[in-house]
């Protein structure tokens, strides 16, 4: 093989560390190594001429760059060799540049190691072949997995591209959290208002089919042709007949069921609507507390229904969907503040939660609007607001900051002040963080208009006097004790993953941290792509949000689905496991190994049996590779011998 | 424990009277087996098993199609080979139709072990085997005898009680059978069948209980410095010859031909005799091995360079129980876990 390498500069970026001449000069001696030169970008537009001139020129059959992370300018490069029409297979990089430059100022131990770098990646590319790719028809169909209002924003934004969507909500109804705020900040608009019509758009719009009550079972395929299982859960209300009429919420006399929308609140009904505005607007039962579904003698929604609506036999049933790429957009969850035994532990019902402050301050929630004391109906005089419950606290797992709270503290303060101008609003903080458009003005607003008594500490008790709750906590810029008599305590609750995230990103493949946040492909240059291709991010499942952050995601991930779906086809990637089938000894473990039921067993003539991959369901992650006995499995593009000759090169 | 052997040795004519009933009792397994195969063999397609061999101190594997060759059959001490290895490895099977009737086995404890891997791993069906399980008490290594005593020409070996009698060209040995039993013996958990279809004679009592007794070996190595370790297995590797007799044996070594260390395609190892290229082969061994190896100790005794090979599955048998609670071989229903992806697996 003739091989040409090029080793880059990258301004000083790598030249500044190491000795690029040398290493270029050195890369001469490796064993078929014909041409070599050193660039000063080599990923500019004559530095990728230089390279083609050189295969020209030289008959190069092979290229290596020396440069960066192959994550930044592999595609690049390949593009380029093909270009000068070799296959884009027979190209390697070597990472000098994060691997080599960045992190040493040795000069002479970098060069030494820039050249070991150069020398694996020649003595790789000397066992590479040239692969090709087939082409995929891709599915213009999206799976929007989540219903709030990144989800909602994603699946609008592409469903008036033209395309055909798929919505999975969890819940009864769409809109997520932001269905249960009551106003937003920093503009105080009602959420409801702002959410409702797209809430309604989904419902209305032909080209999206939503399924609510429902959860992904399981997820099959790759990008452009996934298979999706979706389970729709038994609501025992056949959802083509209900009305939405609420008929049955009146008379049901299941009384003493939680609450949930309204965060426990209040009590509602066994079968219920969980709000006015709710889409789609369906009742479903709670089989926990309906009566007749826990053998007790009822059925009163059954006869009170006008539509015949009620189905006491449903049960949950799978429906299959066919989708070229999914929007994982399943939102967060609250804190649970209950491991705070100093504050309460959940004992006390005047210490509550942001979220459950939300309902109290709605419209719609379960006061009507009017503030009032969860304990005793009483209209309370103090409140005090803790920030940082479950946010940037190590000793509850929580060392991240959810980014929110601040605001709406701020907010919550302010429409405390509006609902009742003589009651007196402080707020325990650690910082205030209010980075975004206009949110330092209003935190100052809440401070400086509203009156609203910020105190720098963190809150060391709370325990009930009488009827009124104690926060005892430190000002540390006055450095004082303080204790506030406080008739409401509300919780800044932070944000966590969402309940079942993990489980989701196994059946998506999908990365996600310690904290069950989904992983970005790159944090900052690919925020919304994950490392499973035709899979996309919007929301806080991908870390805590507010609102404006989570509806531009929600636009991000649609205009990568639509780039996508912009396309007929796709072409595969051809760096799969291949089975050797002399080799094969048909024991089976890569067929129980693989994650992804890639690997199947093919009968060839007189019954003999051997494994067979599947290339296009194949992610190439080399578990089978590493199970075969007789490594008959083999990735292509990092097969043993591949690797093999690399680490005979670094021990040579 | 030496005391007690002293004694025994004293009250000879007690002693004599207790090898009488425990010759009896080996005497009465083995008629007991050849009722059971005489029974069993219009059933079978082939009964294996241990024969006595022109070495005394050997037993020799046997293939019985018909009645006449049941009388060879022999079980005890003396039969250390593990025959599963047979049922899946050419030549002996080659002839066998996949239809075809059963197949008789006779396992000890440990070879049971490597019947039910087998069986997890779909190499065995259940059905295709007949299972002769007999609890064994060890096996002799006749290494072991050979340093003991020194021997010119043995004419018969025969075990009376716990003393391995030998008749040496007219000299009587008598020896211990403690003493010259297999390494793998001394710490084993499975003395008795762990599956079988019929069990022949009676159980026996484990000789360990528990992980520090099995894998006293490992633990002694482990407490050495690291460069001892690394002097240890250079002294001892060095002298492999690369025959592959272990893989061979190793009832769970099912590439055959296809072994990588052979194979070209990939190339994993040359032919270079260097000590790096024995440890490579050794460890691709042990590995392949990992969270499958039942700790029969065949790669062991049949190397004949005298390698102690098995450590070093012992070894990672040792990580195995110890990280994720599994011991190979034990439940024909279990996943071995490095055969398995679970996601859910997040501590390791």
């Amino acid at each position: 093989m003739r091989i040409g390498v090029f080793v880059c500069n990258c301004g000083t970026n790598i030249a500044g560390t190491v000795d690029t001449a040398k290493v270029a000069s050195e890369a001469l001696t490796f064993a078929d190594v014909v041409y070599a030169t050193n660039y000063m970008y080599t990923c500019s537009e004559p530095g990728q001429q230089e390279i083609q001139r050189a295969i020209g020129e030289h008959g190069l059959q092979g290229v290596v760059v020396a440069a960066c992370s192959p994550r930044m300018h592999e595609p690049t490069f390949r593009r380029a060799v093909e270009k000068a029409g070799l296959n884009k297979y027979m190209f390697e990089m070597a990472n000098i540049r994060e691997h080599v430059s960045w992190i040493g100022n040795d000069k002479a131990a970098n060069t030494a190691k820039a050249a070991d770098l150069v020398r694996m990646a020649v003595a790789k590319l000397r066992f590479n072949q040239p692969l090709f790719s087939s082409k995929m028809p891709v599915n213009k169909r999206l799976l929007v997995i989540g219903g709030g209002v990144a989800g909602i924003q994603a699946a609008l934004d592409c469903a008036d591209g033209g395309m055909d969507v798929v919505m999975v909500e969890r819940k009864q109804y769409i809109g997520g959290k932001m269905a249960q705020l009551d106003k937003t900040f920093p503009t105080i608009d009602c959420s409801s208002c702002i959410l409702g019509p797209k809430m309604v758009d989904v419902s209305q719009k032909e080209n999206i089919t939503l399924y609510a009550s429902s959860e992904i079972e399981s997820i099959s395929g790759y990008i452009g042709n996934f298979t999706v299982d979706i389970r729709k859960k038994a609501t025992y209300v056949n959802w083509d007949a209900c009305t939405g009429c609420g008929a049955c919420m009146e008379k049901c006399p299941a009384k003493n069921t939680p609450d949930v929308f309204n965060e426990n609140l209040g009590s509602a009904r066994a079968i219920n609507i969980p709000f006015p505005q709710a889409i789609p607007k369906k009742a479903v039962i709670d089989a926990r507390h309906c009566r007749q579904l826990n053998g007790k003698k009822c059925g009163v929604c059954a006869k009170i229904c006008p539509v015949k609506a009620i189905d006491f036999e449903m049960k949950d049933t799978i429906v299959t969907e066919k989708v070229g790429a999914i929007i994982a957009a399943t939102g967060y969850d609250l804190f649970d503040h209950s491991v705070y035994g100093e504050y309460g532990a959940g004992r006390y019902p005047d210490v509550i939660t942001g979220i459950q402050y939300e309902r109290i301050l709605s419209a719609s929630g379960p006061y009507g609007g009017h503030i009032q004391r969860p304990s005793d109906g009483k209209e309370p005089k103090n409140i005090v607001f803790l920030a940082c419950v479950g946010s940037r606290d190590a000793s509850v797992g929580r060392p991240y900051c959810s980014g929110v709270c601040c605001m709406y503290i701020a907010k919550q303060a302010i429409l405390t002040k509006d609902h009742l101008p003589e009651s007196n609003s402080y707020v325990f903080y650690m910082d205030i963080r209010a980075p975004g458009k206009n949110y330092d003005e209003f935190v100052r607003r809440a401070q400086e208009e509203y009156g609203v008594q910020y105190i720098r500490g963190r809150v060391a008790k709370i325990y009930p006097r009488g009827d009124r709750m104690v926060v005892q906590g430190a000002d540390t810029l006055l450095g004082v004790q303080v204790e506030v008599e406080a008739d409401l305590v509300v919780l800044a609750t932070g944000i966590e993953s969402s309940a079942g995230a993990g489980e989701l990103a196994e059946k998506l493949r999908i990365s996600y941290d310690q904290y069950g946040f989904y992983m970005e492909s790159h944090p900052k240059l690919r925020p919304v792509e994950t490392n499973t291709a035709g899979v996309y991010l919007a929301g806080a499942c991908q870390g805590p949000k507010d609102i404006p952050s989570s509806v531009a995601q929600g636009s991000a991930a649609a205009s990568k689905v639509q780039s996508l779906f912009a396309h007929d086809t796709i072409e595969t990637n051809p760096q799969v496991a291949l089975v050797n089938e002399r080799n094969c000894i048909a024991c089976g473990k890569c067929i129980q190994v693989c994650p992804f039921g890639a690997i199947q067993w093919k009968e060839l003539r007189g019954g003999i049996k051997k494994a067979e991959v599947l290339p296009t369901v194949c992610q190439g992650c080399g578990v089978c590779n590493a199970t075969c006995p007789p490594k008959a499995v083999q990735l292509q593009h990092a097969t043993d011998n591949q690797l093999l000759a690399e680490v005979n090169e670094l021990c040579a | 424990m030496a005391v007690g052997w002293v004694k025994r040795s004293a009250a000879h004519h007690a002693v004599s009277e207790i090898e009488r009933v425990e010759k009896a009792v080996l005497e009465t397994s083995r008629m007991q087996l050849h009722k059971l195969v005489e029974e069993a063999l219009p059933e079978l397609e082939m009964m294996i098993g241990w024969a006595e061999s022109s070495d005394p101190l050997q037993t020799t594997p046997i293939f019985i199609r018909d009645a006449k060759s049941i009388s060879k059959l022999t079980c005890g001490p003396l039969c250390s080979q593990n025959l599963t290895g047979y049922l899946v490895k050419p030549p002996a099977l080659d002839s066998v139709p996949k239809d075809a009737k059963p197949i008789g086995i006779c396992v000890k404890g440990c070879d049971s072990r490597s019947l039910v891997a087998l069986i997890q791993e779909k190499f065995l069906t259940r059905d295709r085997v007949r299972i002769f399980g007999i609890p064994c008490r060890g096996t002799v290594d006749w290494r072991k005898v050979e340093k003991r005593v020194q021997l010119l020409n043995v004419k018969s070996a025969t075990v009376e009680d716990d003393w391995l009698i030998l008749d040496d060209s007219g000299t009587t040995h008598k020896i211990a059978l403690e003493e010259v039993l297999s390494r793998k013996c001394l710490g084993c958990r499975y003395p008795n069948p762990v599956i079988h279809d019929v069990l022949i004679g009676q159980s026996a009592t484990p000789r360990s209980t528990d992980l520090a007794t099995t894998y006293r070996d490992v633990d002694a190595i482990e407490k050495e410095p690291l460069e001892q370790r690394l002097a240890f297995w250079q002294s001892e590797l060095d002298r492999c010859i690369r025959c592959y007799a272990c893989r061979n044996a190793c009832p769970l070594c099912v590439c055959q031909d296809k072994c990588i260390v052979e194979t070209r395609e990939p190339r994993w190892l040359t032919q270079r005799a260097g000590i790096p290229e024995k440890f490579l082969f050794h460890f691709i061994h042990a590995m392949h091995l990992a969270g499958r190896c039942t700790g029969c100790g065949e790669c062991e005794r049949v190397c004949p360079m005298e390698i102690p090979v098995t450590l070093i599955k012992e070894k990672l048998n040792k990580i195995m129980e110890e990280m994720l609670g599994y011991a190979a071989g034990l439940d024909p229903d279990a996943v071995p876990p490095l055969l398995t992806f679970n996601p859910g697996e997040t501590e390791i």
